[in-house]
């Protein structure tokens, strides 16, 4: 039995139907992530979750109870919000115990629950401060903190970090995987950043339109996406329109590339193909290499570790990224201007019905 | 647990909802109930205490005296009469040039206060709101020894009179200058200085800067000023009583037929005429508060106004004229009541109080008055915030609170004669079960809560709205009782706010006549009122005693609340400025 069960779970407001019918099962213990652009329907479905919104139709079934009507104060989570809000007017020590006052939890077990807290997310000195007085990171932990309190056994958490700069952002994603895994709560996290869905998630939920599109782990969902809208959202992608032309044949534009189709697809059909940057190889690329093209390089932009190429093949209008390290410049060293043989290796060629 | 429903939730009025229609709904915990029981309450009393008697004005202006229905005969017969038909139009061609004079003094004011580098703004702005304290006779008193018959000033009125609409008009346009001020000093307020660095950029001359960034951008204060100068002037009792001799107006109207002839049916007309121009402006405002809303967005630089020496001292200059007038209307009734014998012996004498107020019984009046406005800044004020709380905070019983919310801006387009009117409809009758408020402090302490409850409701509400929309929905998680989150957290934030709130009621019942002059009984005659009795029965003398006596005390609160708040805000504030 899985610990959090959905089916059938449907938002309207009004005419606007923000969830259609969606079902998950998630597991106990893991970290999942919801991913998709604003108006998915994520946060809609983490509040429905939560008892603050309430579906249209469909069962919420957590730790084998049937909490589908139940208010919130009726079930067991503990919720971070994106705007974290702490009391302002209690100490950073009273907003941390503020679940356990009402829990007739002795005033001395308290206090060390709340130091044991604050220790656990790395602010052990803050518990007299205000609020007012902490840096948002700061308070972005002392807000998980007073969610984990009570020890709930679901742990939410609505946007949080999409407050904070880049550099905390980056540093905190890692202090709170760290810390679920820790404690092992489950945990499902909302989010339009795929990179922190990506770092962050045992298994990321991709939505679009009230639907969702693919669940599976970070690897799965980046390297295997299942629709183009999961492919182009999650990393940076070439998508192309193609045309099959062969058992295993592909006609893109002026071009024909080799790839694994499923058998099933009909001579002439419509497809789409899909790469991503780094699958683009020049390294010992010549004019044997199957699947490879002369493409002539037009902007170059260094990113550090790598540097991204955009380039055309002949043939196709649109133009196409390759990720090249440094590695492969320094060998390469391409100008705009230049052409350069590049391959798309057959096995990392996705195709999708057109 | 299945989604069986609980027995229990099928009795449960919010939960009536048939499984079967497809809507889910979450079982409401008993915590919340408690919420909407409140909440229910707070809507009954609203519908018992403002629609009822609103209803039942309507009710008894289509009945003759008898009580028999007779349609819209009292409305004929009412525009059948020259002489009611004339108050119409005094109302709105006194209100009118109120207006039109109000304005430009306190857009002025309000341009010098925030935009000129002027010396001494705090204490200018105070003496400019100085008229707030008083109740609006107080003006009309005072321009009755500075310019009446036997006025320090008379002969500068050479064949004219004070008395009648020349008096009207200066004694409101002093009494809605303050309310008019703050408006246009908040409107003014809420500028982007980079707006004006763009204009400054291109070469752009001062009068265009004038009119083409600050008149469009305080434009929708001018407007809501102008509604509200409006709206006081029409609906405002006590100045055309006072000093508006054979001079009818509406509001007047109202009092002569209720209490003069008894003829509640034509009381009943001419409140619901006067509602009328007071129901348009407030839906003009409305709508124009409504497109307001985003003037200012979160990253606009405030205006800082540079040094112009010849234009800040003529700022200055008019400031200071305009001040002195006001503490010169005001002086005069506490001077005048001070005075021995007008306009013969003007030696220093307390006749006026002791005499006029103490030994002639009516001192009373003025701790009547006291009691009341505690009443309404204590009571008045819990109901109000943790109705807009109710409203604002909790969740559930959705087809309710659209209701409350209209019945908590209703007062602001009710005048408080009308207002006062339906309260004497609605109780008077033995039959009523609240007949017994009547005559009581009580009645009176409802009705004032009532008629100030909008501006109250909405200072609650905007305190409400900036704090954080998901305490409720963190403290739920945490199994923790709104009402816990309520006292720990909602009200410590929003204390400045229901201080505000309790004071604005305090002041406002001290000084108001209006919705009361109807209500009272012997034993509850209200300072303000007992300036109407005095005046009315010549005893100016004392009236001005009574007037003073409100200043005072209403100055000496609004000092308390101020410290207060200061104390209040060293103790429980701690954490806004860490």
């Amino acid at each position: 039995m899985e610990y959090l069960e959905l089916s059938g779970i449907r938002k309207e407001f009004g005419e606007f139907v923000a969830l259609k019918d969606v079902a998950l099962d998630v597991h106990a213990g893991e970290f999942l992530c919801l991913l998709g652009p604003s108006g998915c329907g994520k946060t809609t479905l983490l509040r429905i979750i939560a008892g603050l919104e309430v579906q249209s139709a469909g069962r919420i079934v957590q730790a084998g109870r049937d909490i589908s009507r139940l208010p919130p104060m009726d079930r067991d989570y503990g919720i971070v919000f994106q705007s974290y809000a702490l009391f302002p007017n209690l100490s950073v020590a009273d907003n941390v115990a503020y679940g356990l006052v009402n829990r007739k939890v002795p005033r001395a077990e308290r206090a060390a629950r709340v130091k044991e807290l604050l220790a656990l997310v790395g602010l052990p000195d803050s518990g007299a401060k205000f609020p007012g007085q902490l840096s948002g990171g700061q308070q972005q932990r002392v807000a998980i903190a007073r969610a984990l309190a009570t020890s709930p056994g679901l742990l939410l958490l609505d946007e949080p970090l999409s407050a904070l700069d880049a550099r905390v952002r980056v540093r905190l994603r890692g202090e709170i995987r760290g810390l679920q895994q820790r404690l092992g709560v489950t945990t499902i996290l909302v989010t339009h950043d795929q990179e922190e869905a990506l770092t962050m998630a045992d298994r990321i939920v991709v939505m679009k339109d009230g639907a969702i599109e693919q669940i599976g782990t970070p690897a799965e969902v980046y390297l295997q996406p299942a629709t183009p809208f999961v492919a182009d959202f999650v990393g940076k992608t070439n998508l192309l329109p193609a045309q099959c032309s062969g058992e295993r044949r592909i006609q893109v534009g002026a071009q024909r590339f080799e790839c694994d189709l499923d058998g099933k697809t009909a001579n002439g059909a419509a497809l789409r193909i899909f790469f991503r940057p780094e699958d683009v190889r020049v390294r010992g690329v010549n004019g044997s290499t199957p699947n490879s093209a002369a493409a002539v390089v037009e902007k170059i932009e260094f990113l550090g570790a790598y540097s991204r190429i955009t380039f055309r093949l002949n043939g196709i209008e649109q133009p196409l990224v390759a990720d090249l390290s440094v590695n492969d410049m320094a060998e390469f060293h391409p100008r705009p201007g230049d052409t350069l043989r590049v391959a798309l290796p057959s096995e990392r060629l996705r195709v999708f019905a057109g | 647990m299945s989604t069986a429903r609980h027995p229990a939730a099928e009795r449960d009025p919010i939960d009536w909802a048939p499984a079967h229609a497809g809507v889910t709904r979450l079982k409401v915990h008993w915590t919340d109930r408690i919420a909407h029981a409140f909440l229910i309450f707070a809507g009954l009393a609203l519908a018992l205490f403002l629609v009822a008697p609103m209803v039942t004005i309507l009710a008894k202006s289509v009945e003759d005296r008898a009580g028999e229905f007779v349609g819209l005969a009292n409305f004929a017969q009412y525009f059948q009469t020259p002489a009611l038909m004339r108050s119409i139009w005094n109302s709105l061609w006194v209100s009118s040039l109120v207006t039109v004079i109000t304005l430009p003094l306190a857009f002025t004011f309000a341009y010098a206060l925030t935009r000129s580098r002027m010396r001494w703004k705090t204490l200018l702005r105070n003496m400019a709101l100085v008229p707030i304290l008083a109740p609006s006779l107080l003006a009309a008193i005072s321009f009755i020894f500075w310019f009446g018959n036997q006025g320090l000033l008379k002969p500068l009125m050479g064949d004219g009179q004070i008395y009648g609409a020349p008096g009207i008009v200066v004694s409101m346009v002093f009494a809605t200058f303050p309310h008019a001020l703050m408006i246009l000093v908040t409107a003014l307020s809420l500028t982007d200085a980079r707006l004006y660095e763009a204009a400054d950029s291109l070469g752009t001359s001062i009068a265009r800067k004038f009119f083409t960034i600050t008149v469009p951008g305080a434009k929708y204060g001018l407007i809501s000023a102008g509604m509200v100068v409006f709206t006081y002037a029409i609906s405002d009792f006590g100045i055309p009583k006072v000093i508006g001799g054979n001079f009818n107006m509406l509001a007047t109207d109202i009092f002569k037929l209720v209490i003069g002839q008894q003829d509640f049916a034509k009381g009943a007309v001419v409140g619901i005429i006067l509602l009328v121009p007071v129901a348009v402006t407030y839906a003009v405002d409305a709508y124009v508060q409504k497109r307001q809303s985003a003037l200012l967005s979160a990253r606009s630089v405030p205006y800082v106004p540079r040094p112009a020496r010849a234009f800040d001292a003529a700022m200055a200059a008019f400031c200071w004229v305009l001040s002195v007038l006001m503490l010169a209307v005001l002086g005069m009734a506490i001077y005048a009541s001070f005075v021995k014998l007008w306009p013969y012996n003007f030696s220093f004498s307390l006749d006026h109080y002791r005499l006029g107020l103490v030994d002639a019984g009516i001192f009373p009046a003025y701790l009547n008055s006291l009691h009341l406005a505690f009443w309404c800044a204590s009571l008045g004020t819990v109901f109000i915030f943790v109705t807009a709380y109710l409203l604002e905070k909790t969740r559930g019983l959705d087809a309710w609170r659209p209701f409350v919310r209209l019945m908590a801006v209703l007062p602001m387009g009710v005048p408080g004669m009308v207002l006062g009117l339906g309260y004497i409809f609605f109780f008077v009758p033995a039959a009523n079960p609240l007949h017994f408020l009547y005559g009581t402090l009580a009645i009176l302490v409802l009705v004032t809560v009532v008629h100030y409850y909008s501006s109250s409701h909405l200072t609650a509400v905007t305190a409400l709205k900036q704090i954080d929309n998901e305490f409720e929905s963190v403290s739920a998680s945490l199994k923790v009782p709104f009402w816990r989150t309520f006292f720990r957290v909602t009200v410590p934030v929003c204390l400045p706010a229901a201080l505000d709130i309790s004071r604005y009621l305090f002041v406002n019942a001290m000084t108001t006549v209006s919705a009361v002059v109807f209500l009272y009984s012997p034993n509850t005659v209200l300072a303000s009122v007992a300036i109407v009795n005095l005046d009315e029965a010549g005893d100016i003398g004392p009236a001005a005693a009574m007037a003073s006596l409100i200043v005072v005390t209403s100055a000496f609160v609004c000092g308390l609340y101020y410290f207060a708040q200061v104390w209040l805000d060293k103790r429980t504030q701690s954490w806004r400025d860490p």
